[in-house]
């Protein structure tokens, strides 16, 4: 059979062929823009944040660190502060325009301190308010491959003054059109010839959105048909709102080192370190006058540009009456204020970031925390994280001037924690703690050195009917064959100091007397004071074990000292609070863990040793005074040819450990006092931690001893020093040659009832 | 109510000063008593849970802005809303660690929660605290020596 194609014909095949494309382009079109927007609409990724700042009345707070903080937020001084994000501080007053975090609202709050304490907090009617919470930092996220990052708005959260903007901007015909607007492009043509400038455009938001959505930016023919098919689809399916807000959430703003910033909301906390609903008319213009250049007015690098495209939205709005001609003049003459951006890769505290995830790890698939816009509250604090890294900044740049260009190369670890509670609160892996890549703080497993004699004394003071810190050890020569050697220790100083009374030989790190006493309590009672402090690693049952050759990471020798520095309460290490979802809800807490592993005494016992470790040992030097009130003490350790230099201290609430070494595990000139003590000390020395008060032990009575015999001395004899002791453990004997300087204390019959008195408060059982 | 506290509160007395030459080598702290010791009367009166948590969250913390936040605590806590109770009084210890009012309550809630050797734990710890009344390491020894 014969078809006779006449021109007819082939013109409505022509027709039904075109129109079957067209069909099935929309109908792929439409099948993009329903899947898209009736789906989740973007990947959100998960953000990081540092911990909030509470202040409360009794708060014990540094004002130098709060001044930090401030610093970080992206407070401004002004005398008289007038709008969120201002404060002014002056004779230990604090006024303060609050941003609102939470349950905290917005609003001026006044501070006043006495003493580095918190006395009272009122808000701006003078009312007496308990507490105030500053709103955390972004330090991160876990962003998708594209590194999209926004933080979206619900349309409660849009400011009308943010519609207003966009609409008088971008598409003032909006309500009006179904997805295109032949009048707007006329209108946006008849404006910008009138203006000169490009004031207007021609493309609805909702072409906008659909060229945003689904397509490149190519300026084709084609692509603009395609660009209109969707507009007219999206308007077909979705409200005039949801179209709207689909826009304000996804507009890209700019571009911070890989981050693609999207959307207003993320754009006001990236240009002024604030949420979108704190925003000022002025900030809003200037967002809203980057979409037709976000680079072009960008106002961090091109801060002409964007004023005066500011300035330009400005007069638009005053056109459209948005605000009066007295409002343009002030908002034209203010200055742009941006902010420095938080973060520009992935996170600004890569080694802490690794922890996070380690931890998320265990509850979170991957995509969830890259997509579903979680909120990871995290415990680290700012301030202390930004002084541990300067503090080994600086420390190696003064050891390098010290010892010369061969510690160039030195690398570091470190970690600052809460004693009680072991929240992290801020990590360095590298001596270039910005540098993403090999973490020293979770992956450096190395020689502890002397770091492991606490644990070896813990054992022996542990059994208090055997061992007290005056008990006398041996720090003569030893040999022993081990492992088909013969193996003689050393001292450091390469001296035998004899008998000595055993808190001497653990704050002078007398290598002969610590190996002595581990082979007297045997590797199995050190095995089980090691799983006490959480150490699950088996030990190898050689002697040198007892002086340093165990091996640790920098992460899990703190978690051991955590156990000691609370007193005995093992607390895990942890450096989530608590994530919530898009809505704000708790999705997974972390919570304060505690478990009791040792008694608290012969704990306490050691910490007197590790104080004495600063007042006359390896960490000599430090200001009594500062000792004291900390409650400080501290371990010094160096590996075999002093590969690795070490220091773990407690000051105040706060644990840090320090960790100095090669990469290549080459010998340093450094000692665990001239290498990682500075690093501490540094860092101590600028966050000056909160004194705290001492402990209650009841059954804990301190008596003067002799530094050498370790026998009853007197306050008034040389070389003694007050001991603690568990009650029923102490020395009684006084030697001869003190009798006169030391005497027993007589008791009275008012200390007999100062002790009833005790006992009737305390509830001894 | 008032009344019944006082006999309490003079009952632990005698029991206190009946213990007070003993020395006690359990494992946990040395201020601890053994429910043993609790006369038959203080121990049917802690073994009732709603007279014990009425009692613990009557415990006040002596700094205002820490007892404001325990106030929000404990309405966590009777809602059952354990995880924003947790919450508040973690925020609680962040200002200060030296209320035994913040270490009662997280004993009492992770009792609550089945966490009985954690809720030992935050007991045993409380009893360091310097200046804690009678009455809180009373209510404190009741956690501390409940069977895990």
């Amino acid at each position: 059979m014969k078809i006779k194609l006449t021109l007819g014909s082939l013109g409505i095949i022509a027709l039904i062929i075109v129109f079957v494309i067209s069909a099935s382009v929309v109908a792929i079109i439409d099948s993009r823009v329903t899947n898209k927007l009736d789906g989740v609409l973007w990947t959100i990724p998960a953000k990081v944040y540092s911990r909030s700042l509470d202040l409360a009345e009794g708060s014990k707070v540094n004002k130098s660190n709060l001044m930090k903080e401030l610093g970080m937020l992206s407070y401004s001084e002004n005398r008289s502060p007038s709008k969120p994000g201002e404060f002014t501080y002056s004779k230990d007053n604090l006024r303060i325009f609050l941003r609102g975090y939470e349950d905290q609202k917005s609003g001026l709050f006044e501070v006043s301190f006495k003493d580095g304490t918190v006395t009272k907090i009122t808000n701006q009617l003078g009312i007496s308010v308990d507490i105030v919470r500053f709103e955390p930092i972004a330090i991160g996220g876990m962003y998708p491959s594209h590194m999209e990052d926004r933080i979206l708005l619900s349309w409660s959260q849009v400011p009308s003054i943010l519609i207003d903007t966009i609409l008088s901007v971008e598409d003032q015909n909006f309500f009006n059109h179904k997805g295109i607007s032949f009048r707007s492009i006329s209108r946006a043509f008849f404006t910008n010839v009138k203006a000169g400038d490009i004031e207007q455009g021609g493309s609805t938001i909702t072409q906008q959105l659909a060229k945003n959505l689904f397509f490149t930016s190519e300026q084709t023919i084609k692509r603009k048909v395609m660009e209109a098919i969707a507009a007219l689809l999206i308007e077909f399916h979705y409200s005039k709102e949801e179209i709207l807000l689909a826009y304000i959430n996804d507009v890209f703003l700019a571009q911070s080192g890989k981050r693609a910033v999207h959307g207003f909301g993320m754009g006001a906390q990236h240009f002024f370190g604030t949420s979108v609903t704190n925003l000022e008319t002025d900030q809003i213009a200037l967002l809203v006058g980057m979409l037709k250049g976000p680079s072009l007015y960008n106002p961090r690098r091109n801060p002409n540009n964007a004023t005066k495209r500011r300035n330009l939205v400005l007069g638009i709005l005053q056109k459209g009456r948005h605000i009066n001609s007295s409002s343009l003049e002030e908002y034209k003459s203010r200055p742009l204020k941006v902010v420095s951006p938080s973060f520009r890769s992935e996170t600004k505290y890569p080694a802490f970031h690794d922890l996070v995830r380690l931890e998320l790890r265990e509850n979170y698939q991957d995509p969830e925390l890259r997509t579903q816009g979680l909120k990871i509250q995290t415990n680290l604090d700012p301030v202390l994280q930004e002084s541990l890294e300067n503090s080994i900044k600086k420390t190696k740049a003064q050891l390098i001037k010290k010892y010369g260009k061969e510690l160039t190369e030195l690398e570091g670890a470190a970690l600052a924690v809460d004693i009680a509670s072991g929240e992290i609160k801020a990590v360095v892996g590298s001596s270039d703690p910005s540098k993403f890549g090999f973490n020293r703080s979770i992956n450096a497993i190395r020689p502890i050195g002397s770091l492991v004699k606490p644990f070896i004394y813990l054992t022996a003071l542990n059994k208090y009917d055997e061992y007290n810190l005056t008990t006398i050890l041996d720090d003569s020569k030893l040999s022993i064959k081990s492992g088909g050697e013969v193996w003689e220790p050393n001292n450091f100083d390469k001296k035998f100091h004899g008998k000595i009374p055993l808190h001497v030989a653990l704050w002078q790190s007398y290598n002969i007397a610590s190996a002595r006493l581990g082979i007297e309590l045997g590797y199995d009672s050190v095995q089980e004071t090691f799983n006490k402090l959480g150490i699950r690693k088996s030990i190898e049952r050689y002697p040198s074990l007892f002086i340093g050759s165990f091996e640790m990471s920098p992460f899990d020798a703190i978690q051991s000292y955590q156990t000691i520095a609370a007193d005995g309460f093992y607390s895990p290490l942890r450096s989530v609070r608590d994530i919530k979802d898009l809505n704000g809800n708790i999705d997974l807490s972390y919570p304060y863990k505690i478990e009791q592993r040792l008694r608290p005494e012969p704990v306490h016992l050691l910490k007197f040793a590790m104080k004495q470790t600063f007042i006359s040992g390896t960490a000599r030097g430090y200001p009594k005074k500062n000792i004291e009130s900390w409650q400080a003490g501290g371990k010094t350790g160096t590996s075999d040819d002093q590969r690795d230099s070490w220091f773990v201290g407690f000051a105040g609430e706060l644990l840090v450990l320090v960790w100095l070494g090669f990469d290549d595990n080459r010998p340093t000139p450094l000692t665990g006092r001239s290498g990682a003590l500075e690093v501490w000390k540094n860092f101590i020395n600028d966050v000056q931690p909160s004194s705290v008060e001492k402990n209650s032990f009841p059954r804990v009575k301190y008596i003067w001893t002799d530094k050498k015999d370790g026998l009853v001395s007197g306050q008034k004899c040389k070389n003694s020093v007050l001991v603690p002791f568990i009650i029923g453990t102490e020395p009684n004997t006084i030697p001869s040659v003190r009798n006169k300087c030391a005497s027993k204390p007589k008791r009275s019959k008012s200390d007999v009832m100062q002790k009833l008195k005790k006992v009737f408060e305390e509830g001894q059982g | 109510m008032n009344n019944l506290r006082l006999v309490v509160f003079f009952l632990v007395l005698s029991i206190l000063f009946s213990c007070a030459s003993n020395q006690n080598n359990e494992y946990i702290t040395s201020d601890s008593i053994s429910v043993s010791e609790f006369s038959s009367s203080v121990e049917l009166l802690v073994s009732n849970t709603n007279f014990l948590e009425d009692e613990i969250l009557k415990i006040n913390a002596k700094n205002p802005s820490v007892q404001r936040i325990l106030v929000n605590s404990d309405v966590y806590l009777r809602e059952g809303k354990l995880i924003q109770a947790n919450s508040e009084l973690e925020r609680a210890l962040r200002i200060t660690k030296k209320e035994g009012a913040i270490y009662l309550r997280l004993a009492h809630l992770r009792h609550i929660q089945g966490l009985l050797a954690e809720s030992k734990s935050f007991a045993s710890r409380a009893l360091l605290i310097k200046d804690i009344s009678s009455w809180e390491r009373l209510l404190l020894n009741v956690y501390l020596k409940r069977p895990i």
